[in-house]
This record gives structure tokens, C-alpha cells and sequence, in this order.
């Protein structure tokens, strides 16, 4: 290995230190390395170029912003960026330190990750997951000793006069070696070793592992502070750089699974896009117009059809207005039924999930005891996972055993004026019910959330108001009318806001709960959601689907837009975002 | 408010204070006594009317003597005392009495004479049967399959339609459904592989979070807000219009119906990073100077001193990242190939048994009992965290 990398290795533990190094005049070493590192930016040329050839390969069978385009602009930019890098090394530009540095970070993480991607190394973290299973109970032992020694930590930091804790430690300790070693035997992990021996002779692996590695030691000896005061690198630079760098692993994920499949889920919802078939054509807005169209109709007779509508649209809706008969038609009947239901929905679930949050946050906020027991019990179900409570609630509204029918007949028997239907009531696959036990489901699990989100709001209340208020003797609930609501302004915004979002997104639950198929019966518990689902996942209709996420999306954004206005405009207490 | 008062119109304003604070807890209680008590039920013990929350096993007796094994026993409508089932194929024939009088009697499928008469009206033959020692014209509505009784306490046998007896029940949790569904209805792998995810994205959260926050918090770079303001507007975003690129991106790596397409796209968290910045930002920057004055990198100073200092946001940010990875569905029923074992999510394998054709009610009851546990005991111990910080953050 070349001296000036083996110095750059050993110098640079303490990148930011004064070490005694930087005193002296760049030696021969650095320069010796910078030479090394022109050479090496004259190969990220060539490489880039290959790449560019590479990526171009596979590239012209998909949508525009797939990986292979994505990659084709990456090796343009660092096949420029090498090239100006190799020039600016060797003329000492002020600049070329940092193009370097960037250039042969990214070309690491690429090159890395297209190793590990060879090597199917992140398939098989997937396959871990059998490993895991075999050996379960290894795992346990591992996981008990490390929560020991968590424990004894926590003891010997409130009693450091005990003696115990250092053998406790100890204990876990050896708890979490013995598991460990137990588990690397039980989960038996050669399976994975001969999977990545069987991908090392791969010419390209062996290429991209030498770009990684010359890369990771460019990026090393270039990050050194020796090197960066021969290129003259200011502190704000330096700042720049090590911003970056902190950020970058996050900033990576952020584009690469958010940014653009983002910007792909944009330009998709412009393209009739079918996987069953080969059709990707631009079609413009049609997959909007044909979400959105619906068409009015008089119509004489109540139960006129799809003839009075344009051709295309299919029966909406009958309504009766003024004794004229009106037939609503759309072209996707599905979508505007789900926009339908999930209005009522929003009309139904929010207030139940928020107003009685309001209420009790007010009790229990009033310096009640065991109020913090009465808060950690409201707020177990929205916790406790939306697949296991939908399933509760299908015993629940069960129409012959269930208990929600059996507490009705009790009622009635007791109350003269609760009328209990002498069948049990189908909740689920009845038309008319089927929505509104969503709702319940979705109030019970929300409501106690949305209480801890009021609890915030009743800090910032200022007590001196309900003492002057006592002092005057203002009874409990013209309190809570006059001070407590007003208040409370901010934070109930914050709690309709959010509960709406959440509620527009409605999915699982249905999922579970409605019966015979998911919206069902006859499309009476349909969201957008799932219509959305159906269109991507059952109909691979993955253009139109995208068309549906984005108005869904313009939708929920509406009610993003109110909040973030109102927290701009309103920066005062009480609002708990 | 009115609760800090005193004298006699406050004790009773406390009191319907907290009834009614009680109710409340009740309502939300009740569905998971339901759930807990419903995983520890027979199938047969479910669906009876009226439902009950005491999981129950039918009563039997053994009796070498009587040569009784584990028989049932059960209870008449129209009978007193308790009677053991002894044989439940006993060939039996249900006759009317003649006049439509009196109710239909069960009796073995050879009792009763022929008299030779036929009914006129419909052509039936008329039997002589033995009603309670009288003899009694019958004809025979059908012959069947029935139980023959005996009492309890021994005595004379009776042949019964064995429909027509309720079997007595008793206090009897079947602990079993626990073992069986884990492993008859693979749910211990879907338990293992949720745990692999949960585990790997709270990890990988907390890491990427600590990195990003401290940069967005500490060092003032170039670029910065305008970063953090994109970081910001991507909470907005639904994860409803990322579903189909992000499943696209994953059949272009290869990566559907593998654990990893759960894993890695989430270890990325905005709102984690926001979470750790806004933390960072409360730490006063004279620790950090201190330490940077003392020669030490940002790095060293990053992971010695300020993660340390911040345990409270990070154990906010695991038990968020947790409950989220534990109870994620959407995205697991998208990516995941619901008829591959290998890969299933609790949530997913419960979804399948308990779905529209589910027959083992009871041990989706044990699934889904063994799902929620780790969630709410992880909100029970990390409340103090995650209350606060849901408050201040409103995440969902």
C-alpha cells in the first residue's frame, strides 16, 4: 500500500483534533498521495463512463425515473465531477477538495450498495427471518441478559452504595454471551456465507468492490485536515462537509425512498400504465378526468338508468329534490361511492373520537388522583395494533352471539324505551349499519389519543384563569364552557385536523370488518383507500390507481394546508404542534 | 375545578367524576376481556347464546363401574337432575301423539306396536306407544340418530334427541390455543419475522435519526433549512401515494415478498429525525463546545456526549418506531405474498385466519392476543416517553 494512504489511516482518528501534523509543512507523503488520488479520479473517468454504458443497457424498457435512468445520471455526474476533481487536485483548486470528497463518497455508497445487492446480501436479511425462528429461544436468553444489565444499571445509578449490581451485570453479561453464541450455532448462518462465495468471481463484483474500496480510501485521505488546508477550505466549508456527511445516510433514504418514488407516483398518474399488458402510453389527464367525471340527469320516472346518462358513466345516485327526480351518474361508480362513504365516515368518527377527548382531558386534567391510570387505559387501543382490535370487534358485532346485540337485548328488556329487534342484527353485512360500526371502531380506538393530545393543550392553560373564575364562583360547567374551550382553540384545530387525516386514510379496519369482500356489502364500507388497492393490486391498474392516491392526496392535503396555515399564523401556546 | 372543593356537593361530584371516568375505562376494557377471554374458549364454547366472558369446558364424568369415560353431561329443558350421555348412536324415531295434542315424544327406533290402523289424512301407520305408563295412538314423524341418557347418579336410561339436551358447562380455560395456533397456524414464524422487522427498523431509525438530527441541530451548513423544510413537507405526504412507486421500486430490486422491502425503506424517518433534532436543540451547546474545545470530533462528541444526554427521545423514537413496525399492515399486505409462510407478519396471518372464512375462532382469538401483548406492554413501560412526546409532536 502506498505510504500516503497508510498515513492519511493512521493520522485521521481525530479528524477534527489539532494534530501535531498540521504544524508542519504539507509533507512529501500528502503529496505523493494527492498524485495517487488524481490518478484514482482519472479511473472514476473511465468508470463513470462505463457505468453510463452499463446503465443505459437495461434502461430503455421502463418508465422514465426507474433505477436505470437514475443510475445513467449518476455516472454522467460522476464521470464530470471525477474529471473536474482529477484537474483540480493536480492545479490545487479551491474547490477540488470538496468535489472530491463528494464525488467518491457517493461513489462508495453506490458501489457498496450495488455489492451488497449482488452479493443478495439484502435478500438475505429477509432470510434472517429464519434463522430468528430456529433459534427463538437463544435470542430470549440474549434479550433477558441485556434487559439485565439495563436493570442493573438503572439500580447501581439510584443506590450506587449497593453491592449487588456489579454482579448482577456480570450475570447478564454472561447471559448475553452465551445466548449470542447460542443463537450464531442455532440460526445457523453458513447458508448466507455460500451464497456471497458463490457471487465473488463475478467480474463486475470484483469491479465494484474495488471501486468501493479505492473510493472509501480516496474519500479517507481526502477528509484529512492536512489536505484540506493545502486546498484552503474554509470552516464554513468544513461545516458543509461534515453536515453532509452526518446527514447523508438519512439524506440518501430520504431520496431514494421518498423523493423519487414520489416525484415516479406523479408522472405514473399521467400514463395509462397496465402491468397485465404492455400499454404505457402518456395519456395526459385522462386518468384524472376519469376519476372526477359525474354527470346530472332529470329525469322523470324515480328509477330512470343508465340511459338518461352520457355514455360511459354508469348510475351514481338517485335523489329527489323539490319532486324532481335527479339521477347522478359517474364513470368510476366505485371511487365516488368511496368519496361518499368517507365523508360520512369523517362527519361520523370525528366528532365521536374527539369530543369525548375534550371531556375527559377535562377531568382529568383537574388535578384528579389515579388520573394518569385512567389516561394509560384510554390510551391502550390505539396502541394495541388495528389488525387484533378489527378482529375483537368482528366477535363483537357478531349478529347472533355477539355482544354488542346481546347488551341491546338487555337494554331492552330493562329499559322500556331501547327497542330491540328480537332477531340478532347483522351489523356487517347489513347496508345500513355496516359504516357505522366502522365508526365505533375507529372512535374507540382514537378517542384516547386524542385525550393525550387535549391533556397537552390543558398545560398551557394559564391557572390563574380558573382561580379568578372560582374566586367568582362560576359553576363547573360555565368554566369549562367559558375558559376551558376557548382556550382549548388551538389544540382542538390540532385534534379535528389530524383525526381527519387519519380518518381519510381508512383502510384496515374495513379491511377486516366488512364482509363478503373488503367495502363490501354492495360497496356500503368502500374508502378510497381500498378502491385505490383494488384498482393498483387486483386490476394492475397501476396508472389510474396513481391518479386515485393523488387526488386522495390533494384531499387530505387540503386539511394539512389549514393546519400548517393556522400554526403559522397562530405561533402562540396552547397549540401543541 | 369543582373537584378541589369540599363539603357535601363535591364528594358527589367526585363520585360521578370518576363513575364516570370508570365507565369509560370499562368501555375500553371490555373488547380485551372479551379478546383474552375468547382465546382461552373451545369453539363450540363461542358461539353459544348468551355469550359469556368465562372461558368453559363441558362437564364429564369417568366411572370405570359404569363404565364411563370422560362422558358429557347434560342438562333437560323439560327434565330434572343432570344425565350423562352414554351412547350418541342410538338409532331413534320421533313420534306425534294422534289428535296433535300433546308434544312429540323421542323413543328408541323399535318401541312402540304397529296397530295396523292408517291415518286417514295423510296414510301414515299407527303405532301404540308408551307415554309415562299409558298407552298412547302415535304416529312416527321420522326416524333419527339420537343419545341414550343415563342419570347422573345411575337409574333408568332414556333414550333423547341429543340436540334437545344443553351440555352443562364449567369453568375450564383451554390454554392449548396458545401452542396451536403458533404452531399449526404458522403464527411462529410470523412472530419471529415481525420481531426481525420491528427490531431492525427501530435500530435502523434510531441511527439515521441520531445522524440527521444532530446535523440539522448542531452544524450550520449551507443548504440546511432548506433541507429541513423538505424533511417537513414530507410528513405531510400520505403514504397512500407512495405505495405503487415504492412497490415498483421493489420488483426493480428484487426485493417483493422479502422481509428486507419491510426493513430497509423505513429505517428513513423524517419525523424521527425531526424527533432528534428538536432534542438536540434543547441540549445547551456549552457541553458541546466544551468538548470540541478539548479537541474531541464531532463524531466522538456526538455519540459520548449528546446521545447519552438525549435516552429520552431515543426511547420515545424506539417505542414509536416499534408500535409502528409491530402493527404495520398496509404496506406487509401490498409487498408480501399472503400465501408464503416463510414471509408472513403477524398482522398479515392474522388478517388471512381471521378474515371472512375463518373457522378457528378461537385460535385467531390466541393470534391475536399474542399480537397485542408486546405493543401494550411496551406502552405500559415507555408511557412516561411516549405520552410526552406524542403531545408535542402529534404523531399517529
Amino acid at each position: 500500500m502506498n505510504p500516503g494512504v497508510t498515513m492519511a489511516f493512521d493520522a485521521d482518528h481525530e479528524i477534527m483534533a489539532p494534530t501535531s501534523a498540521s504544524e508542519h509543512e504539507p509533507t512529501v507523503a500528502l503529496h505523493r498521495g494527492l498524485t495517487l488520488v488524481t490518478l484514482w479520479h482519472v479511473l472514476g473517468v473511465v468508470a463513470g463512463a462505463a457505468m453510463m454504458l452499463l446503465a443505459r443497457r437495461g434502461g430503455d424498457q421502463e418508465l422514465p425515473g426507474t433505477i436505470g435512468v437514475a443510475l445513467q445520471f449518476f455516472a454522467i455526474a460522476a464521470f464530470a465531477t471525477h474529471a473536474y476533481a482529477a484537474y483540480g487536485i493536480r492545479t490545487r483548486r479551491h474547490h477540488a477538495r470538496s468535489a472530491s470528497l463528494v464525488v467518491n463518497y457517493l461513489t462508495f455508497v453506490v458501489a457498496a450498495v450495488a455489492v451488497l445487492h449482488q452479493f443478495g446480501a439484502f435478500r438475505a436479511i429477509g432470510s434472517l427471518g429464519e434463522g430468528l425462528n430456529k433459534a427463538f429461544i437463544p435470542f430470549l436468553v440474549a434479550a433477558i441478559g441485556l434487559v439485565w444489565i439495563l436493570v442493573a444499571g438503572q439500580i447501581s445509578t439510584s443506590r450506587p452504595a449497593a453491592k449487588s449490581p456489579p454482579a448482577l451485570r456480570r450475570a447478564g453479561q454472561v447471559l448475553v454471551v452465551v445466548g449470542s453464541a447460542w443463537f450464531v450455532i442455532a440460526a445457523d448462518p453458513t447458508g448466507m456465507f455460500s451464497a456471497i462465495t458463490d457471487q465473488i468471481t463475478s467480474p463486475l463484483t470484483l469491479a465494484s468492490i474495488g471501486l468501493a474500496a479505492g473510493a472509501l480510501v480516496a474519500t479517507r485521505f481526502m477528509w484529512h485536515r492536512d489536505v484540506g488546508r493545502l486546498f484552503g477550505t474554509t470552516s464554513s466549508e468544513e461545516r458543509t462537509l461534515s453536515g453532509l456527511a452526518f446527514l447523508s445516510p438519512n439524506l440518501i433514504g430520504f431520496l431514494f425512498f421518498f423523493a423519487g418514488p414520489l416525484v415516479f407516483s406523479l408522472i405514473v398518474s399521467f400514463f395509462d400504465w397496465k402491468t397485465t399488458g404492455t400499454s404505457r402510453s402518456f395519456v395526459g389527464i385522462d386518468n384524472y378526468v376519469e376519476a372526477l367525471s359525474i354527470d346530472f340527469a332529470s329525469s322523470a320516472s324515480a328509477n330512470a338508468g343508465v340511459e338518461a346518462l352520457k355514455p360511459g358513466y354508469q348510475v351514481l345516485m338517485h335523489l329527489d329534490w323539490f319532486g324532481q327526480n335527479w339521477l347522478i351518474g359517474a364513470r368510476d361508480v366505485t371511487f365516488w361511492l368511496s368519496l361518499r362513504n368517507i365523508i360520512v365516515f369523517l362527519v361520523l368518527a370525528v366528532p365521536l373520537s374527539v369530543l369525548p377527548a375534550l371531556g375527559l382531558s377535562s377531568i382529568l386534567a383537574s388535578e384528579l388522583p389515579r388520573a394518569k391510570i385512567f389516561r394509560a387505559i384510554y390510551f391502550v387501543p390505539s396502541v394495541a395494533g388495528v389488525i387484533g382490535v378489527a378482529i375483537i370487534w368482528g366477535q363483537m358485532f357478531q349478529s347472533t352471539v355477539g355482544w354488542i346485540n346481546y347488551i341491546i337485548k338487555r337494554a331492552g328488556d330493562i329499559l322500556p324505551f331501547v327497542d330491540a329487534p328480537s332477531e340478532g342484527h347483522p351489523w356487517l353485512s347489513s347496508n345500513s349499519t355496516a359504516l357505522l360500526a366502522m365508526v365505533i371502531v375507529f372512535a374507540w380506538m382514537n378517542f384516547g389519543f386524542n385525550t393525550v393530545l387535549y391533556l397537552a393543550g390543558h398545560q398551557a392553560i394559564p391557572k390563574d384563569l380558573y382561580e379568578a373564575a372560582e374566586i367568582d364562583g362560576a359553576r363547573t360547567w360555565k368554566i369549562f364552557r367559558r375558559i376551558t374551550v376557548p382556550q382549548l382553540r388551538n389544540t382542538t384545530f390540532y385534534v379535528l385536523i389530524t383525526t381527519s387525516i387519519l380518518a381519510l386514510q381508512l383502510f384496515d379496519i374495513v379491511w377486516i370488518l366488512s364482509t363478503p369482500q373488503p367495502g363490501g356489502p354492495d360497496n356500503a364500507t368502500m374508502t378510497p383507500v381500498i378502491a385505490l388497492y383494488n384498482e393498483a393490486f387486483r386490476n394492475n391498474n397501476r396508472g389510474y390507481a396513481s391518479a386515485l392516491a393523488w387526488v386522495l392526496f390533494i384531499i387530505i392535503f387540503g386539511f394539512t394546508f389549514a393546519q400548517f396555515r393556522r400554526d403559522r399564523d397562530a405561533a402562540t401556546p396552547g397549540g401543541v404542534s | 375545578m369543582s373537584v378541589r372543593r369540599k363539603g357535601p356537593r363535591a364528594t358527589f361530584v367526585r363520585v360521578g367524576t370518576y363513575a364516570l371516568l370508570i365507565a369509560v375505562a370499562a368501555l375500553v376494557v371490555f373488547p380485551f376481556i372479551v379478546a383474552v377471554s375468547t382465546s382461552m374458549k373451545r369453539n363450540s364454547d363461542i358461539f353459544t347464546y348468551p355469550p359469556s366472558l368465562v372461558p368453559r369446558a363441558e362437564v364429564t364424568v369417568s366411572d370405570a363401574e359404569r363404565a364411563l369415560d370422560g362422558n358429557t353431561v347434560y342438562d333437560f329443558a323439560e327434565r330434572d337432575g343432570s344425565w350423562v350421555l352414554v351412547d350418541d348412536d342410538i338409532p331413534l324415531a320421533v313420534f306425534a301423539p294422534v289428535g296433535g295434542q300433546a308434544d312429540d315424544v323421542t323413543l328408541a327406533a323399535d318401541a312402540g306396536e304397529r296397530t295396523g290402523d292408517i291415518m286417514v289424512v295423510d296414510g301414515e301407520d299407527v303405532f301404540l306407544i308408551d307415554v309415562d305408563g299409558e298407552a298412547v295412538e302415535a304416529t312416527r314423524v321420522r326416524l333419527t340418530v339420537g343419545g341414550l341418557f343415563e342419570p347422573i347418579d345411575g337409574g333408568d336410561q332414556i333414550v333423547e334427541l341429543v340436540s334437545a339436551a344443553t351440555p352443562q358447562r364449567e369453568f375450564g380455560p383451554r390454554f392449548e390455543n396458545f401452542p396451536q395456533v403458533v404452531n399449526e397456524k404458522n403464527l411462529g414464524r410470523s412472530l419471529t419475522n415481525t420481531l426481525l422487522v420491528t427490531i431492525a427498523v427501530v435500530i435502523g431509525q434510531i441511527v439515521t435519526s441520531i445522524l440527521g438530527g444532530y446535523a440539522f441541530a448542531r452544524i450550520d451548513f449551507k443548504g440546511r433549512d432548506k433541507i429541513f423544510m423538505l424533511y417537513l413537507g414530507s410528513v405531510m405526504i400520505p403514504f397512500v401515494v407512495l405505495i405503487i412507486p415504492l412497490f415498483q421500486l421493489m420488483l426493480q430490486l428484487d426485493w417483493t415478498d422479502n422481509l428486507v422491502a419491510l426493513i430497509i425503506p423505513f429505517v428513513f424517518s423524517a419525523y424521527g429525525t425531526f424527533l432528534m433534532r428538536q432534542f438536540f436543540l434543547g441540549i445547551p451547546s456549552e457541553i458541546e463546545e466544551a468538548a470540541l474545545l478539548d479537541g474531541a470530533s464531532r463524531w466522538k462528541i456526538l455519540w459520548r456526549v449528546m446521545v447519552p444526554l438525549a435516552r429520552p427521545a431515543i426511547a420515545a423514537l424506539a417505542t414509536f418506531g416499534f408500535l409502528y413496525a409491530w402493527n404495520s399492515f398496509f404496506w406487509p399486505l401490498v409487498i408480501i405474498n399472503s400465501g408464503n409462510p416463510d414471509n408472513g407478519l403477524l398482522t398479515l396471518t392474522l388478517a388471512t385466519l381471521g378474515g371472512r372464512s375463518s373457522t378457528d375462532t378461537n385460535l385467531v382469538f390466541a393470534g391475536a392476543v399474542i399480537a397485542m401483548t408486546p405493543p401494550i406492554l411496551v406502552f405500559l413501560f415507555a408511557q412516561r416517553y411516549f405520552v410526552e412526546n406524542s403531545a408535542t409532536s402529534g404523531l399517529k
